[in-house]
Parts: structure tokens; C-alpha cells; sequence
């Protein structure tokens, strides 16, 4: 989806000079809210990591780097770890299902591209908190499936489909679907559908024209979808609180309990400040990637 | 008829796509017209029981309210402070509005978690605790990045040659903007009003942080009663979410050219 990054060339003809005043009477108001709202909390959380933390959830200005050695604990690492292994897993799943449908959207009428956009638009916007407890009920041990798959001798009678690993990605694949498909759908309906007919013209089948053509052609884009879903797993806060047991428990589960539950906010901050910089790490690793192939190519 | 086995399989695949999307939801829409208080699938007998205790609810209505409201100052913010920054790009090619654009776009970029942590050490440290207004703010800034694509592809669909038309007649900015961007923008303004609005009413986790135990939204209340156990009011509750989104949207699609919004610009033949 074109909403991850705002393009910010905009196409323009010679303009007239651009008059000072006009643009500070545009900007000031914008600049004073994303300053106040975005740069200062950001720095406030970095300030946050290297505080000292007082009892009674309070903490006092400080530059130690107690919270941080925190990090260098197995704990940690295993957090992290099961984190990254839960977002890979999905990310395969997700890129592989929806590129696919992209794909097949991209090429459709207009009436039933725009069905499929109201679709997945709608249910990409659905909170969290329904989806999780819609997933309940479906997987509950009075629900159909669980009978089902007693009835077929799939599960012990009476067994439970969750809380456990398989709950927790299926539920995150299916958050995260609509989201990867709406941001594949821009680049794959910029695909020249000549350039298909020509490889399609010179014997190559349907398949082949897909696989040998189409999808080198996105290998920038299927990177920067994987990070997309890495990025959100790494936030995902309920559905592993509700459809995993504490082993499969993301840091931002362990985020939220040290700010909220434990009233450690240096403990919090260094942990999120630790999951930014990862995060970066990872882009500039995919870009990296991205342009190594582009430049092979 | 065509019965080409590319066709089918492709159809196979969405059409599983597709069911895979839509079966929590029919289980919850089912669950929510069951007469039973237990909770049980399929449903065994209709009725519209649990909606009547919903809206006749004191607690759910003012909950429903609460995220109403937020969900419509916070969309009305982030269109308002979106709106002069992609105008400067497009009209000035303003070097400071793309940078305050890049913000807003990255901001996107962060874990959910991080955001609401962020901004709830901030509200904290302000003094400012608790309050409506905070969960407002916190929901324009962190969706700011929609406002700021979705304005941003409606400015690149206004007509150059008709802008420069209107200056070469001896127009003003006040007149050209009158006269060909808003009426050019308005079907973009309210889409993006309508998807920040859409994305705020089910946003969980930044409104519990920032303000969860005083502002209980739509969200937050759905969540305190699932620890509580099942209640059938709350699948009403969670119908009135997809109600709310897919009309959003339906609404979205008539007003504007979906598929050009979500990034399509090769045209499209009906």
C-alpha cells in the first residue's frame, strides 16, 4: 500500500517564486504539532531508557545504562528470537499468499477490483480486539472446528486449539493479508501487461511468464513486503496475549508489562529503543539487498 | 463459459483467499443473532435479543460514543495538519514539507507498541493524564501517514495545464485554489478523513495506553470483557465494528477512484 511511504516527488511545471511568508503561515502549525507530537516523544523515550528508575513506577533523569545490560540477558535474546521466528514464519506465509492475489486482483475487471479493495480495506481495518476475539470463538472447544477435527480424530475430544504457536501465526497471517496484498496491488497494476504478452507471444507459458518474469521484477518490493510484516509482528500485542501461552510472547507483550505492569518505564523504553534499532537495522539491510540485486540485474 | 484450468485455479485460490478473510467474521456475525447466552456455533435459534441489550446498554453506548468522537477529532487533525503540508509540495516544492512529510510517513513505519509507549511517556511527563483529548492527538499523529499519501495522490491528479490557465488569466492562489483544487480534492479529503476515522475506531493498543483506565473506547471495553468471560453483547458489539468499516469503505468507493487511491495509475477500463 502507497501509504508506507508518501511519494515526494511531486510532478510540477515552473511555479511562481515561492513567497516566504505563505509557506511559514502553511507549515508553522504542521510543524509545531509533529515536533510536539513525534520528536519530542521520541527523544523522551531515549531519555526514558537512560533514567533511573525510583519505586512506585517513578523514575528520575539519569544517565545510566542500567536497563540496557537488561538486553544483554538470555532472556532477551529469547525474546527476540521467538519475535524474529514468529515474523519470518508469517512473513513467508503472508508474501507467498498475497502476492499471488495481488496479482490475480490487479488483473481483473474494475467492478471486481473495486469489490476486492472494499473487501480487503475493511477487514484490514478491523480491530485487533475483534479479530482475536473472533478467532476465539472459531477456535474455542465448543466451536464446529474443534468438533470437526475431534470427529475426524485430529484432536483429543475436548482439546483445545489454542493457546498455542499454530493459533498465533494463523491469526497474525490473518491480520497481516490484506495488508500485504493492498501493498503489492500498486506496483503489480503498474506491470505493463505488454510485457507479459510479449514473453506469453514467445512461448513462454502462463506459469513461466509469472515465475521468470514477474517476479524478478518485484524482488525490491517482496523484501520490503517481508520487513512490512517483521515490523508488525514486532508490535503485535494481543493476539500472542491471547491466543499464546507466555513462551510465545512478543516484546511488545514484554514492553507493555514492564511499563504498565511492573511500572519500570526505563525497562520499557530501552526494550523499544532496542526494537527501533532493529528495525532500522533490517531496512538498511533490505535496501542494501534490494540494490545489490538491482545493480546484478 | 471458460473453462480454462488457469481460470479455475485462479478463481480456486482467491475464492480460498476470500473464505479464509470472511470466516471469522460470519462465525462472530452468526454467534451475535444466537438466542443462547452461551456461546455456541453454528447458532441454534435467531434472535435479536443481545441487540436490544446493546443499545439499550448504558456502558456500550457510552463507549460507542467515546470512539465516535475520538475517532472523529483525530481524523478531522490529521487531514487538517496533512493537508498544508502536501499543498507545499505540490504548489512550492517545499523542501521543509517534504521533510515534515518523511516524519509522518515514518512514523507509520514504527511497531505499534513503540508508538504507544512513546506517546504515553509523553502524556506522563506533560502532566496530562488520562484525558480524551490525548488519545485524539496520539491517533492523528501516529496515522498521519495516510492523510499524507492519500492528499498526496490527489494532488498529482489535478491538472497542471488548468492551474497554469487560471495564473495565466491573472488568477491568485486564493482563486485557483478556489476554483480547480478544492473541488479537485474534496473526494480525497474525505477519503482520508474516512480511513483515519475507519483506522482510530479500532485502534486498541495506543488508546489503552494513553488513556485507558479513564477513556474506555469501543475497543478497550470489548477487551475488558473478554477477560471476564463471553457476553453475547460483545459479538454485537463486534458487528458494529464490520457494519462501520465495510460501509466506510463502500461509501469510499463512490466518492473516489479506489483503485487510483490504493496506487493504481495505469488507467482502468470499466
Amino acid at each position: 500500500m502507497s501509504t508506507a511511504e508518501p511519494s515526494l516527488a511531486a510532478a510540477s511545471v515552473d511555479q511562481p517564486a515561492k513567497p516566504r511568508w505563505m509557506l511559514a503561515g502553511l507549515l508553522t502549525g504542521p510543524a509545531l504539532y509533529i515536533l510536539i507530537m513525534a520528536i519530542v516523544p521520541a527523544f523522551l523515550m531515549v531519555q526514558l531508557s537512560l533514567a533511573h528508575r525510583e519505586v512506585g513506577g517513578l523514575w528520575s533523569p539519569g544517565f545510566e545504562l542500567t536497563q540496557y545490560r537488561q538486553l544483554a540477558t538470555p532472556l532477551f535474546a529469547r525474546i527476540m528470537g521467538f519475535s524474529l521466528l514468529l515474523a519470518l514464519t508469517g512473513a513467508v506465509i503472508c508474501v507467498s499468499l498475497a502476492f499471488p492475489a495481488a496479482y490475480f486482483i490487479t488483473r481483473m475487471r474494475r467492478r471486481a477490483q473495486v469489490a476486492w479493495l472494499v473487501f480487503l480495506l475493511g477487514s484490514l481495518s478491523l480491530s485487533e480486539v475483534l479479530i482475536v476475539f473472533a478467532f476465539q470463538v472459531l477456535l474455542s472447544t465448543s466451536g464446529t472446528l474443534a468438533g470437526a477435527l475431534a470427529a475426524v480424530g485430529l484432536l483429543a475430544p475436548g482439546g483445545a486449539l489454542y493457546p498455542n504457536f499454530p493459533a498465533v501465526l494463523t491469526c497474525l497471517v490473518y491480520l497481516l493479508l490484506p495488508y500485504v496484498i493492498l501493498f503489492f496491488y500498486p506496483a503489480l497494476s503498474q506491470l505493463d501487461p505488454e510485457v507479459e504478452q510479449a514473453a506469453t507471444t514467445m512461448g513462454a507459458s502462463r506459469l513461466s511468464t509469472f515465475t521468470r518474469v514477474v517476479l524478478p521484477m518485484m524482488r525490491g518490493q517482496i523484501l520490503t513486503g517481508v520487513l512490512l510484516v517483521v515490523i508488525f509482528t514486532f508490535g503485535a500485542y494481543l493476539t500472542p496475549l491471547v491466543l499464546g501461552r507466555p513462551p510465545q510472547w512478543t516484546i511488545a507483550i514484554h514492553i507493555n508489562n514492564a511499563a504498565m505492569g511492573a511500572g519500570n518505564l526505563p525497562l520499557a523504553a530501552a526494550y523499544a529503543v532496542a526494537v527501533v534499532v532493529f528495525m532500522v537495522a533490517l531496512l538498511v539491510l533490505t535496501r542494501l539487498l534490494s540494490r545489490r540485486r538491482e545493480a546484478a540485474a | 463459459m471458460n473453462l480454462d484450468p488457469g481460470m479455475i485455479l485462479r478463481r480456486g485460490f482467491l475464492g480460498l483467499v476470500a473464505l479464509f478473510l470472511a470466516a471469522p467474521l460470519i462465525v462472530v456475525l452468526s454467534v451475535s443473532f444466537n438466542a443462547t447466552r452461551r456461546m455456541s456455533f453454528p447458532p441454534t435459534e435467531f434472535s435479536l435479543r443481545w441487540y436490544g441489550e446493546f443499545f439499550g446498554d448504558y456502558a456500550w453506548m457510552a463507549s460507542l460514543e467515546r470512539s465516535l468522537t475520538i475517532a472523529g477529532l483525530a481524523a478531522l487533525v490529521s487531514v487538517m495538519v496533512a493537508l498544508p503540508i502536501t499543498y507545499a509540495i505540490w504548489r512550492y516544492q517545499a523542501k521543509a514539507a517534504a521533510v515534515l512529510a518523511g516524519i509522518g510517513g515514518a512514523l507509520f513505519l514504527i511497531p505499534g507498541v513503540v508508538a504507544a509507549l512513546m506517546l504515553s511517556a509523553f502524556w506522563g511527563v506533560t502532566g496530562h493524564v488520562g484525558r480524551l483529548e490525548n488519545v485524539v492527538l496520539s491517533h492523528a499523529i501516529v496515522l498521519l501517514g495516510i492523510p499524507l499519501s492519500l492528499l498526496m495522490v490527489g494532488f498529482r491528479t489535478i491538472d497542471q495545464a488548468q492551474v497554469e490557465a487560471a495564473y495565466t488569466m491573472g488568477a491568485r492562489d486564493s482563486d485557483a485554489f478556489r476554483m480547480v483544487v478544492r473541488p479537485a480534492m474534496t473526494p480525497y479529503i474525505l477519503c482520508a478523513f474516512i480511513f483515519v476515522f475507519v483506522l482510530s475506531i479500532n485502534e486498541y493498543l495506543i488508546a489503552y495506553m494513553v488513556a485507558g483506565f479513564t477513556v474506555q473506547t469501543l475497543p478497550i471495553k470489548i477487551f475488558a470483557s473478554m477477560r471476564q468471560g463471553y457476553e453475547p453483547t460483545m459479538c454485537v458489539a463486534a458487528v458494529i465494528f464490520m457494519v462501520m468499516g465495510f460501509s466506510a469503505f463502500t461509501l469510499m468507493s463512490k466518492v473516489a477512484d479506489l483503485p487510483r487511491l490504493m496506487g493504481r495509475t495505469r488507467p482502468l477500463e470499466d
